[in-house]
């Protein structure tokens, strides 16, 4: 659904040039959830502006379903929706329903038409008892659903949403989060960034971290996650392991460190699928209350990526 | 085009409902002021209220407003809408961006205009007064405000590459009015008159006046034919020159920064 490829962009600021974006490259499928993670200044609003149209890259080329960014701009407008970062993407004045009908109409949707399909993202939104209420009365929570909603008007095959869930309280992001992953089902490419790792972790069906207007990491969610994990278990008892149980698991000859005096951290041989058996043995009568295999979540492998060289692809 | 039309439509039409103070009051003032032009010469000269002269200010001062609106609301709008962060989802929208705001342009006009007609009703039939108009009339005051249009995407343009920009829009306007008022289509010699043919409204303006002026003949052809050559350039520079505006800010990034 969407194709951006070796896309470029250089900025002339007072300190001189700055290369925000480095030839990137990224595609996302119908249906599929991509998460876009940076730090600050990586390049992610960069990008998304660029594959909206509202910046020219300097290099490279955007496809949205088919249509050139840049050769079609209407026709590739008309294909996609957009919530953009901290601009507010209504008009204040108007009501919830008035700017619905109003940014619905002005992507060639007829009132008749417009007004339903409001009242449909109205009440999926849950806003509908608020549809005649002007937004500057709305919470932000409630302004920022019914941005996703004018970005839902017209129902674009590619959404692209910049920090949809930024400042959100916990009813109000898992509101957008329903959505975004109800619109995946319906077959709706969708391009996000967040700085909110469980949020990306969630919903992101592919990763694509960047780092100074350069990609680092992409790959599909799972595998990403389980690249980074580790081979280490750990093993956590109701009370202290005692000095002989202790002894007992040196004797295994795996590394072993005991971070708290219930916690062992251990990493057996890959290859045995039995070892966390002969573990649990030699640990015999301690009371066990969990054994988990390290799984690294995005938080981790956003830091170690982002931090430490990552690889550069 | 029709949805785009039907869009803003219905925006102005909210936005004159809903803020029925600002729309009464705006009334109220062009109430006063129309009101001083009928019976204010009136008290002066003791001469009747109607005639060629209180027609010639009704419309000079209606056509001035109008030409003020239509250069300068489009720049205001990219302000206004750069400041209030939905420039960007305007921008996105499957539309031309001079097309756009040319529409706005229009609604405005319209808005402007819906209000001032209601108003001078109302003073002819409290009045009795009598405007001397011709139907004539109404394709000089087009072609004004459309010369005014032009001028009014140029100071898009600036306003989307340099967002603030109210004294330079006080200045232009000013300048505007010079135009207006001093008869530079008529300068003397060969290059004051092209001079004068390319300056912006002036000879639409004299155009309006000649039409209008109830004893004469009405503009020569040939005012008629520089005055439209006059509007399809400042026209057509005004698209190209928001046309390229639009191109410089997407190449630098800067739609919608403030
Ligand atoms: N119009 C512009 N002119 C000059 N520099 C710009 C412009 N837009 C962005 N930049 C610079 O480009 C770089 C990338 O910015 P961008 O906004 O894309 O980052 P980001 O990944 O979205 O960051 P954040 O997480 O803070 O939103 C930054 O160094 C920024 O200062
Ligand atoms: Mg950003």
């Amino acid at each position: 659904m969407l194709a951006a490829d070796g896309l470029v962009k250089r900025f002339h600021s007072r300190t001189g040039p700055i290369t925000a974006v480095d030839h990137i490259s990224i595609a996302v499928a119908a249906g599929e959830v991509l998460a876009f993670l940076g730090p600050n200044g990586a390049g992610k609003t960069t990008t998304i502006k660029m594959v909206a149209g509202l910046i020219r890259p300097d290099q490279g080329r955007v496809v949205v379903d088919g249509v050139d960014v840049t050769g079609r701009p209407a026709l590739a407008a008309s294909r996609l929706g957009a919530v953009l970062e901290g601009s507010r993407n209504l008009y204040w004045r108007l009501t919830c329903l008035e700017n619905l009908i109003y940014w619905g109409t002005l992507r060639r949707l007829t009132p008749a038409v417009a007004r339903q399909r409001a009242g449909e993202l109205l009440r999926m939104v849950d806003l509908e008892d608020r549809q005649h209420n002007s937004v500057q009365t709305l919470s932000r929570g409630m302004q920022q659903k019914l941005a996703l909603c004018q970005a839902l008007m017209h129902r674009p095959q590619l959404v692209l949403l910049d920090e949809p869930t930024l400042g959100l309280d916990f009813a109000s992001a898992e509101a957008i989060k329903a959505t975004v992953r109800q619109l995946g089902t319906e077959g709706v490419a969708i391009l996000l960034t967040t700085h909110q790792m469980d949020v990306a972790q969630q919903l992101a069906d592919r990763l694509a971290i960047i780092r100074a207007g350069q990609l680092v990491l992409t790959g599909r969610t799972e595998e990403v996650l389980t690249r980074y994990s580790r081979p280490v278990w750990r093993v956590t008892a109701g009370e202290a392991f005692s000095a002989g149980q202790l002894a007992a698991a040196r004797t295994l000859g795996w590394p072993l460190e005991q971070p708290t005096p219930k916690d062992l951290l251990v990493t057996p041989p890959e290859d045995d699928p039995a070892a966390i058996y002969r573990l649990l043995d030699v640990l015999r009568p301690a009371a066990i209350r969990l054994v988990e295999r390290h799984q690294a979540d995005l938080a981790e492998v956003f830091q170690q990526v982002v931090s430490g060289g990552g690889e550069a692809l | 085009m029709s949805s785009l039309l039907v869009a803003e439509w219905r925006r102005m039409v909210i936005d004159l409902v809903r803020y029925p103070l600002e729309t009464v009051s705006m009334m109220v003032v062009m109430f006063a002021v129309f009101a001083g032009m009928f019976f204010g010469a009136h008290y002066l000269t003791a001469a009747p209220i109607s005639g060629p002269n209180l027609s010639g200010v009704v419309i000079g001062y209606t056509v001035w407003t109008l030409v003020m609106n239509a250069s300068g609301f489009m720049g205001y709008s990219i302000q206004n809408e750069t400041q209030n962060g939905t420039l960007e989802q305007v921008m996105l929208a499957p539309w031309h961006t001079v097309q756009i705001f040319l529409v706005r342009g229009v609604m405005d006009i319209l808005e402007m205009l819906l209000p001032v007609l209601v108003v001078l009703a109302a003073l002819i039939a409290l009045s009795g007064a009598k405007l001397d108009w011709r139907l004539l009339a109404a394709v000089p005051a087009l072609m004004t405000i459309i010369t005014a249009w032009g001028i009014g995407l140029m100071m898009a343009a600036l306003a989307l590459l340099f967002k603030r920009m109210n004294q330079l829009q006080l200045m232009i306007q000013f300048a505007l009015l010079f135009v207006i008022i001093a008869p530079v289509a008529t300068i003397a010699g060969a290059w004051g008159h092209v001079l004068g043919v390319l300056a912006p409204l002036s000879v639409q303006v004299s155009v309006l006046h000649a039409t209008l002026a109830a004893a004469g003949h009405g503009a020569s052809a040939t005012l008629w034919w520089e005055a439209a050559a006059d509007m399809v350039l400042w026209f057509v520079a005004g698209y190209w020159l928001l046309t390229a505006a639009d191109h410089l800010a997407r190449q630098r990034g800067i739609i919608g920064h403030y």
